[in-house]
């Protein structure tokens, strides 16, 4: 198996890379606005067959637009800036790190992309540097290329006939890393992702949380095609996609053999989806008027009987595959002959199906519901895809699930429809540039024994918050509250936040900041900030809700006081051993006041009124 | 080392690693020192040519991409579509990046497949120029083949114009073509044709659309209304005016409504007030005289500078573009008075842009009225002055034509908005 990784990294600029937009800024209103992508029809065919389906059909983008992130660049309505030097600087000190050959002019292309993500159409890229190496586990990793690139906008939603999209990521400088497809097994390239990615967050050069580094991964099993995995945001999906693309390309492998076994070939697919709305019309099950609106569209699958539910790890069946391309042109999915007894069609229209479809014992057959014209060029490109089953694994383009499992995204593009940006000048690299663009390789361990230094925590908590999301909250929070203990905040990373992370919850930093600004007051205890995060974060609860539903309230030392007075009266009636008294008086004040006043406090108040009953 | 021919496939050695690809041609503004190199992943390189070692050079063709036209089917009202330049009319080469003019039938067609079903489409260009190389003989070349279109059977023209210039060219031609016998719709676009974001297309459709559907006689400009893709703003060709340097909705109608907008999903077409009637035949006063000037007033203008403007050897017509309500300083009045007193034209317009010119308010106004300066209301300073060269190129006495309200230059009055 070859995995190769494209990292993204967003550079940590105060602007963006075409305009002097501040995408940290805080937006005060927004504005919408609709376009259409066009793209001539000669060029129709470069495109892959649902985003050229969009465009013909003109699907509305709707852009959204932050007053203060955003401004015309963006929206397509004035000539890119001048390309912004810091990134191009940052570009320059990575390549020369990875001992990149640093070219001397660079020169921005235009990548066409349709789908709405670029307002413009395409996505501005240039390459600053090629073939470099880095070093990891004694191997030398080469390194394609070291490319300087604009984020995309972020889609909000996608519904019936539009996309939505928010601008403020858009034009956000990113490099992207690509490395040589290495023989590798899956641990060993989470590894790699792993040490590549803290080596470029060690050069301070990009920006740190949620969603800063993205990597694509390329999977490929000799003789099968290359599978891009797109979006895989977190470094425990490495692996999990990796096996789960090698177990699937196995099984792609398998299905291949067992097509050829009965006898199915590329003659085998000159079929075209027929119209069945005639055979439901006359039926009137509850199943039929679930799903039958006015048009019902099928095709044969030759020789698939059996090997569209057919799955060797969970999701990986090619009928889910077929499912999430009938996605693409919007429909909710697809019905095909494997699965279809349990829906209950009734045995005589499955019946009839089979008899116009002309399906014999091997085959079996896509059934999709939904506007006739759109069901057919779906159906199409459902045809090519069982096409492609012949040859096992082909190239395509996925994208990775929270579960490490991974979904049909798009055919893999064909060589990029890539021509310069005419709106750009070329940048001149000098070799005093090069000269000084330059930047140390730190080591991981220095960077883990500094920090856990700097903030006495331990080491293994140091190397835990380096390599989370997180480390802009630590910091902030550290050097905002310097009467908290760095590690309780250090544990409520470790023990809250990355954990509520892994599950997919979204940690607001403003509330976690009001519960330690609550701590350092001494208005709630150390072991009820832990407590209040994780219930915060189980119940999606602001931090005021959760004070009220957990019946927190701050205890005084004068309540405090009177409660050890109750306790160390109810304790002498009990004839306890005086060396036990300690224990016993402190577990029965705690059991009262835990959470509602500092642990320190009550050990302080404990002691004092056992010393002045010795004393009496 | 000798220049390497462009597109020619290249195998180097930089330092111990190996590259191919094709050698893209170099822009006049980029350096001879370095070559631009298209790697096998479509990405461009620049390099420096003293530091590769050639290991293999192999001349190759330029393929141009071979535009090959056509056949089509259109159906609806004979239109004609002229191309003068600009960037609606050109396209990107793919491989070179240079944007190179195109404009035939089957491209616009293969752009905007709609049009097909909107009107039956003729396409002819007459010339490639950029919007700030028109001269006013290129209005009248264009004037002339309007006229000529119509003569011929058209129903409506449309003209793809670049935009920084088109409202100069829609003025010239709404005064050269008296009564035309249909829409002439001039159309631009502020995004290259080459981008799929492009205004190019929808603009285009919009024009078609009101050329084939509107039956208004006239001169328009059909642009974006605002950000969105979907309706095309039809101003009136001498009330509009380029208003920002790039974004789509650029144009707007001043001191007046858009005559109509255009719904492209819906191909429908909403106006703002009743159509024009054709009031008699079609009319052709296709000459230009180059001897008006446009002055804009400025506080400090010199006097040397008001002296070499207001020079009846150079200029018969001076439109000035005033402050506020048409003013201009006192110490500018001896040369006013001498241009006039030698038979110049001077007619006022305002630097405000919206709003009309009011010389009875101010003394200063006062002052220019009884020196002979013509207050021309709230016509547009660029329309006044392409009105004046075209009064000069015809013949007509400007003064008793100038403040004359000919094609709508001029409204009576002005809408709270």
């Amino acid at each position: 198996m070859k995995v190769g990784f494209e990292i993204h990294i967003q550079v940590n600029s105060a602007r963006k890379l075409f305009c002097n937009c501040n995408p940290k800024n805080e937006d005060i209103s927004h504005l919408e606005f609709r376009r259409r992508l066009r793209v001539s029809s000669s060029e129709l065919g470069e495109i892959d067959p649902a985003a050229a389906f969009e465009i013909k059909k003109g699907l509305d983008i709707i852009y959204v637009s932050g007053d203060k992130t955003s401004c015309l660049v963006e929206a397509d309505e004035e000539p890119p800036h001048e390309p912004d030097p810091y990134s191009v600087e940052a570009a320059i000190k990575v390549s020369n790190m990875l001992n990149a050959f640093v070219v001397d002019e660079i020169h921005f292309m235009r990548k066409i992309v349709v789908d709405g993500s670029n307002t413009s159409g395409f996505q501005r890229t240039a390459i600053v540097g090629l073939n470099g190496n880095f070093d990891f586990r004694g191997k030398n990793v080469r390194i394609q290329t070291v490319c300087l690139e604009e984020d995309a906008a972020r889609l909000q939603e996608k519904g019936e006939g539009h996309s939505k999209y928010e601008l403020k990521r858009l034009g956000i400088p990113l490099l992207e890393i690509t490395t040589e497809p290495l023989e590798i097994s899956s641990e060993e390239a989470r590894a790699l992702a792993e040490s590549l990615g803290r080596t470029l967050k060690l050069t301070g050069l990009f920006a740190r949380g949620l969603g800063t580094i993205r990597q694509d991964v390329n999977v490929s099993l000799e003789g099968g095609g290359i599978v891009e995995v797109k979006g895989v945001q977190k470094l425990e999906q490495v692996s999990k996609v990796i096996d789960f693309e090698e177990k699937r390309h196995k099984m792609l492998f398998e299905i291949a053999a067992k097509l050829k076994e009965r006898g199915v070939n590329e003659d085998s697919f000159e079929i075209d989806p027929i119209d069945v709305s005639e055979i439901f019309k006359s039926y009137a099950n509850p199943t039929v008027k679930k799903f039958f609106k006015d048009s019902a569209m099928a095709l044969k699958a030759p020789g698939f009987k059996g090997l569209l539910s057919y799955e060797t790890v969970p999701d990986s069946r090619i009928g889910l595959d077929l499912a999430d391309i009938c996605r693409l042109f919007g429909f909710k999915g697809i019905i095909h002959s494997d699965e279809i007894l349990k829906y209950g069609f009734g045995n005589d229209i499955l019946n009839q199906i089979e008899d116009r479809l002309k399906v014999t014992d091997n085959d079996a057959y896509v059934l999709v519901f939904g506007d006739k014209e759109k069901a057919a060029l779906c159906l199409q490109m459902v045809k090519e895809r069982l096409k492609m089953a012949i040859k096992g694994p082909v190239a395509e383009t996925r994208y990775a699930t929270d579960k490490g499992t991974t979904r049909y995204l798009r055919p893999r593009p064909g060589a990029s429809r890539m021509y310069p940006e005419t709106d750009i000048p070329t940048i001149k690299i000098t070799k005093e540039m090069k000269d000084k663009f330059k930047i140390e390789v730190k080591s991981w361990e220095k960077a883990v024994e500094d920090f856990s230094f700097r903030y006495s925590i331990n080491k293994e908590m140091a190397e835990q918050i380096l390599d989370s999301d997180f480390i802009d909250f630590f910091e902030n929070a550290a050097e905002s509250f310097p009467n908290v203990p760095p590690t309780l905040i250090a544990s409520l990373i470790v023990q809250v936040f990355i954990p509520y992370q892994n599950v997919g919850k979204n940690i607001e930093y403003d509330e976690f900041i009001k519960l330690i600004e609550l701590f350092s007051k001494g208005s709630i205890a150390k072991e009820a900030v832990i407590d209040l995060a994780r219930y915060m974060l189980e119940k999606g609860l602001s931090l005021d809700n959760a004070l009220k539903e957990m019946n927190i309230e701050k205890l005084s030392v004068d309540d405090l006081r009177k409660i050890i007075q109750e306790k160390i009266s109810e304790v002498l009636q009990e004839n306890i051993e005086p060396t036990k008294l300690y224990g016993t008086l402190m577990g029965r004040v705690m059991s009262v006041v835990r959470g509602k006043i500092e642990g320190k406090i009550v050990d302080e108040e404990v002691r004092k009124a056992l010393e002045s009953l010795k004393k009496d | 080392m000798e220049k390497i021919q462009d597109f020619s496939k290249i195998k180097f050695r930089i330092k111990d690693q190996v590259y191919e690809g094709i050698v893209m041609p170099r822009t006049l503004y980029e350096d001879e020192d370095h070559i631009t190199v298209k790697l096998s992943n479509g990405y461009n390189i620049g390099i420096e040519k003293s530091k590769i070692e050639i290991l293999k050079i192999e001349p190759q063709k330029a393929q141009s991409e071979v535009i090959q036209e056509k056949e089509f089917e259109s159906h609806g009202p004979k239109i004609l579509i002229i191309g003068t330049g600009g960037t609606i009319s050109s396209k990107i080469d793919y491989r070179t990046g240079a944007v190179k003019p195109a404009f035939t039938a089957s491209q616009i067609v293969d752009m905007v497949p709609e049009i097909k079903s909107i009107a039956s489409i003729n396409v002819k260009t007459i010339m490639n120029e950029l919007s700030e190389n028109m001269q006013p003989s290129n209005w009248t070349l264009m004037a002339k083949e309007v006229h000529d279109a119509f003569e011929s059977g058209y129903e409506g023209i449309v003209i793809a114009h670049g935009t920084d210039t088109m409202h100069y060219s829609a003025s010239a031609l709404s005064f050269a073509i008296e009564n035309p016998k249909g829409p002439v719709v001039f159309v631009g676009s502020q995004r290259s044709s080459d981008r799929p974001s492009s205004d190019a297309a929808t603009n285009l459709l919009g024009a078609v659309t009101f050329a084939a559907k509107s039956y208004s006689p006239g001169v328009y400009v059909a642009m974006h209304a605002s950000l969105d893709d979907d309706i095309i703003a039809i101003h009136k060709g001498v009330k509009v005016r380029k208003n920002h340097t790039s974004r789509r909705d650029a144009f707007k109608s001043i001191n007046a409504r858009p005559f109509a907008f255009v719904d492209i999903k819906k191909q429908e077409i909403r106006f703002t007030e009743n159509k024009q009637e054709v009031k008699g035949s079609m009319r052709l006063y296709e000459k230009f005289s180059e001897r008006a000037a446009l002055l804009k007033f400025y506080p400090g203008i010199s006097d040397k500078y008001l002296l070499s403007i207001f020079n009846k050897d150079l200029f018969d017509a001076i439109i000035i573009e005033g402050t506020g309500l048409g003013h201009v300083s006192r110490k500018a009045f001896p040369y006013l008075k001498d241009y006039i007193r030698n038979e110049g034209f001077i007619g006022m317009t305002s630097q405000c842009i919206w709003g009309s010119v009011r010389l009875t308010v101010y003394e200063t106004g006062r002052d220019l009225l009884s020196i002979g300066v013509t207050p021309l209301e709230d016509m547009l300073s660029e329309v006044a002055l392409v009105k004046s060269m075209w009064a000069l190129g015809n013949g007509f006495n400007l003064k008793e034509i100038m403040p004359k309200n000919l094609r709508g230059e001029i409204s009576e009055r002005r809408e709270v908005q």
